[in-house]
C-alpha cells in the first residue's frame, strides 16, 4: 500500500482577484461590495486586525452579524474561511488534528507482519486535520473564524493562546507544523457567557458590536433580501428598533429583522399592519413571554409608530 | 511617527490606567502601530483604533468614553458615535405559569462526615451572634466546606480501565505487535469537573448580621477553583467574582454594599434579579449552573416581580438553591411576599444561619440533582 496524499480535504477554490486594501474606506466598500455593510467601528476593527496580524475578538448581543463579519471578510479578501465551532468540551481531536485508527488498523492488516512501522503509521497520510490544523498548513490565506469561544473549557482556551501567539501546532509523532506564507486572519467571537483569560485578549484587539442605527439597518435589510419593498424595508426596521426600546428577554438582532423581511417579502407584503405583524412575529421574538407581551400590549402603537416613520 | 502623538498617547495610557483599565506596553504598542495606519485627521477612525487596541473588556467601555473626551476633546461633550440609550418602556408581562410544588426534602441522603468535628456549640451558633475569636475559627472551618462542589460530566477524556470509550490511539500502537488484531484494550472515560455555581448574595440592611459570615463562605467558595460567580445586591446588582479572588473578603463585603446598597432604599430583589436575568441570564451564564439565592426574601416592590424572575431563573438553571437565615429560627414561617412568591422555582430551601446549616448546603451542593430527574 502506498501512501496516498492528504486525505481530499484541501480542494482550495483559487481567487486572485486583488483588492486593494490599504485604507479603510477601500475595505468599508469592498465588505459592502460583499454585502456586508459594517460600521466604521466594525471596519477599522477588521481593518487593524490585517495590518497589525492581530486576531480580532468580537463581541455583542446575539444576531448582531459577529460571524457574518467574518464570513465577509474571508470574501473580500478571497479566502477560504475555516471555521471552529466551539462548544464545552472541545478538545484536540476535534478542533485541531485526529489519528485516522480505522485506517492505521487497516493498514496494519494488509501489510504483512513487520514491515509497518511506527513511523509510517503515524505519518501525514493518517491525520485527519481539523479545523486549527488546517488552517495552520494552508499554503493560501485563509479566514479562521473560532466561534463562540467563551462556550470552550478554559483548558482549550490556554491551548488556543498558544496557537494564536505564534501559529504553529506540534503533533509528538509528526514534529511542529508553522505557519507558512500567510498567517491566517483570525476573527473570534465571544456571546460573553463568560470573561475570557486576559492573556487570550492581550493577544486580540477588541470590538463590541451594538446594534446598527435605523438607516444602517434599512440598508443591510436592502442589501440581503433583495427585491424587498422599500417601505416595507423602512417600516420593519423601524419596528424592531421599537421592540429593542421594549424590556424583552431577548431583543432581536440584524438576524432577526433580515429573517423577518424575508417572510415578509415572501408573503408579499407591500408593508406592516398589524395583522400581518401577529401573524409573522415568531421569526422575530423567541421567546414565549417577549410574544405575549408584545402581543398583548406594545403591537398596534409599535406598528403605528413604524408606518408613520415612512 | 511624531512625538508629540506618541507622547500623547502614552499619557492617555496613563489616564486610562488611573481609571482602571489594564493597559500594558504591549497595548500601547498597538495603538501607535494602528494609528500609523489610520488618517489622524479623521476624529472617529483615531476613536476605534484607540478604543479596539486599548481597551479588552466590554464593562471598559465607558470609562474609556469619557477619558476619550477629556483627554482628546478636552470638553464634557456627548458620547462619540454610540447608539443613544433611549428611554426603556416596562412591559406587563404574564405570569409564566411555571407553578411547581415548592421542594423541601433539605438534608436527606447519607450523611457524610466532613473532615473536621467542631465544637458543636459553635456549629450550632447563630451567625449574628458570634465573637470575633469564634468568627475567626468558622471562617477557617468554611474554606474545608466550600471544597466540596457539586460536579457534572465532562466531555473531556481520560485514561480510565473502567472506562466506556476505547483509546485508540493505545490500540493501533499495541496492534502494531500483533499484526493488526486488538489484544490488549485500553479505555478511557469522561472526567467529573466542578459543575458551574452562581451565588447571588443579599447584603443589604436586613442581612447584615448574616451576610459578613456569608460573603467569607463565598470567598471561599470563589478560593475552591474556576467556575464559581458571585454577585451581590441591595438596591442594585453588582458582580463580585472579581473583587473575591484572592482579595480581603471582608473589604470586598464592604465595597459592594457601598456600591449596591442605598441606605434609604431597602431591598429589591425582584429587579435586581431581573437585572441578572438580563445582563448575565441572557448570555447562558446560567445554564447548567446550580444557582445559589442568599436573601431573607423582604422585598420592598411588588413581590410578583420576585415571582416572573425566578420562574425565569429556574428554567435556565440546573437547580435553584435559597438560603435564608432566618429560616433558622425554630418559628419561622416564609411569610415575607417576595420569599413567598420565589418558593414555586426552588429545588432547595435551606437555613444558612450557623455551620451547621452551611454544612447541609455544602451537602446538598455536592449531590443535588436535577429537580426533574428524580
Amino acid at each position: 500500500m502506498t501512501a496516498t496524499g492528504p486525505d481530499g480535504l484541501r480542494a482550495v477554490p483559487i481567487y486572485t482577484a486583488f483588492v486593494p486594501l490599504s485604507t479603510i474606506d477601500e475595505l468599508e466598500s469592498a465588505l459592502a461590495g460583499a454585502d456586508y455593510l459594517p460600521d466604521r467601528g466594525l471596519a477599522t476593527a477588521l481593518f487593524l486586525s490585517l495590518k497589525l496580524e492581530k486576531p480580532v475578538l468580537l463581541e455583542g448581543e446575539a444576531g448582531v452579524g459577529k460571524t457574518e463579519a467574518a464570513k465577509a471578510l474571508a470574501r473580500v479578501l478571497g479566502a477560504r474561511l475555516i471555521r471552529l465551532q466551539c462548544y464545552e468540551g472541545l478538545d484536540v481531536a476535534h478542533a485541531v488534528y485526529e489519528w485516522n485508527y480505522s485506517r492505521q488498523l487497516l493498514h496494519i492488516r494488509a501489510a504483512q507482519e513487520g514491515t509497518v512501522s511506527e513511523e509510517e503509521l503515524f505519518g501525514p497520510e493518517f491525520l485527519i486535520r481539523r479545523p486549527l490544523l488546517e488552517a495552520v498548513e494552508s499554503p493560501e490565506q485563509v479566514v479562521l473564524l473560532i466561534d463562540e469561544i467563551d462556550r470552550a473549557d478554559e483548558e482549550f482556551e490556554a491551548f488556543l493562546l498558544e496557537v494564536l501567539s505564534d501559529f504553529q501546532i506540534t503533533i509528538p509523532e509528526i514534529g511542529t507544523i508553522s505557519a507558512a506564507a500567510h498567517k491566517p486572519a483570525v476573527v473570534l467571537t465571544s456571546n460573553r457567557t463568560r470573561e475570557l483569560h486576559d492573556a487570550l485578549k492581550r493577544r486580540c484587539l477588541y470590538h463590541w458590536i451594538g446594534h446598527p442605527s435605523l438607516e444602517r439597518e434599512i440598508d443591510i435589510v436592502k442589501v440581503r433580501v433583495p427585491g424587498v419593498p422599500e417601505r416595507l424595508a423602512a417600516q420593519a426596521a423601524a419596528f424592531v428598533r421599537g421592540l429593542r426600546r421594549l424590556d424583552l428577554a431577548k431583543p432581536p438582532g440584524v438576524a432577526e429583522t433580515i429573517d423577518w423581511v424575508r417572510a415578509l417579502t415572501a408573503l408579499g407584503r407591500q408593508e406592516l399592519d398589524a395583522e400581518v405583524v401577529e401573524q409573522t412575529l415568531g421569526s422575530v421574538l423567541k421567546y414565549h413571554e417577549d410574544l405575549l407581551a408584545v402581543r398583548d400590549v406594545a403591537l398596534q402603537e409599535l406598528v403605528d409608530e413604524a408606518r408613520a416613520a415612512r | 511617527m511624531a512625538d508629540a502623538v506618541v507622547r500623547h498617547v502614552v499619557t492617555f495610557g496613563r489616564v486610562l490606567r488611573e481609571a482602571g483599565l489594564e493597559v500594558g506596553p504591549g497595548r500601547l504598542g498597538d495603538a501607535l502601530t494602528g494609528l500609523d495606519n489610520v488618517d489622524l485627521t479623521r476624529q472617529d477612525d483615531v476613536y476605534w483604533t484607540l478604543r479596539q487596541t486599548l481597551v479588552a473588556r466590554h464593562e471598559d467601555i465607558d470609562a474609556f468614553d469619557r477619558a476619550f473626551r477629556a483627554w482628546f476633546l478636552r470638553a464634557p461633550t456627548a458620547p462619540l458615535r454610540r447608539d443613544a440609550a433611549g428611554e426603556t418602556v416596562r412591559l406587563v408581562r404574564r405570569g409564566a405559569g411555571d407553578q411547581r410544588p415548592p421542594d423541601d426534602r433539605g438534608g436527606e441522603g447519607d450523611e457524610k462526615a466532613l473532615g473536621y468535628s467542631p465544637d458543636e456549640l459553635l456549629r450550632d451558633k447563630d451567625f449574628a451572634t458570634l465573637s470575633s475569636d469564634e468568627f475567626g475559627l468558622v471562617s477557617k472551618l468554611m474554606v474545608e466546606l466550600a471544597a466540596s462542589r457539586p460536579r457534572r460530566r465532562s466531555r473531556r477524556l481520560r485514561r480510565d480501565s473502567r472506562g466506556r470509550q476505547l483509546d485508540m490511539r493505545r490500540l493501533v500502537r499495541a496492534s502494531l505487535a500483533t499484526g493488526g488484531d486488538a489484544v490488549e484494550r485500553s479505555a478511557r472515560d469522561r472526567i467529573r469537573v466542578p459543575r458551574k455555581l452562581v451565588v447571588i448574595c443579599d447584603v443589604s440592611g436586613s442581612m447584615e448580621a448574616y451576610s459578613r459570615a456569608l460573603v467569607l463562605f463565598l470567598h471561599a467558595l470563589v478560593g475552591s477553583g474556576r467556575g464559581v460567580e458571585a454577585f451581590a445586591f441591595g438596591t442594585r446588582l453588582t458582580r463580585l467574582t472579581a473583587d473575591l479572588r484572592g482579595r480581603d473578603p471582608e473589604r470586598a463585603l464592604a465595597e459592594a454594599a457601598a456600591r449596591v446598597v442605598d441606605w434609604s432604599g431597602g431591598t429589591r430583589i425582584g429587579a435586581s434579579l431581573k437585572a441578572f436575568n438580563d445582563e448575565w441570564g441572557r448570555r447562558a451564564l446560567t445554564r447548567g449552573a446550580v444557582v445559589l439565592i442568599v436573601s431573607d426574601g423582604w422585598e420592598r416592590e411588588d413581590a410578583s416581580l420576585v415571582g416572573t424572575e425566578m420562574a425565569r431563573l429556574a428554567r435556565q438553571a440546573y437547580a435553584v438553591v435559597w438560603v435564608n437565615p432566618l429560616k433558622g429560627h425554630p418559628d419561622y414561617q416564609p411569610l415575607a411576599a417576595g420569599m413567598r412568591a420565589a418558593l414555586p422555582s426552588i429545588d432547595r430551601f435551606l437555613a444558612g444561619h450557623n455551620l451547621a446549616s452551611l454544612e447541609e448546603l455544602a451537602q446538598i451542593l455536592s449531590g443535588i440533582e436535577r429537580r426533574h430527574a428524580a
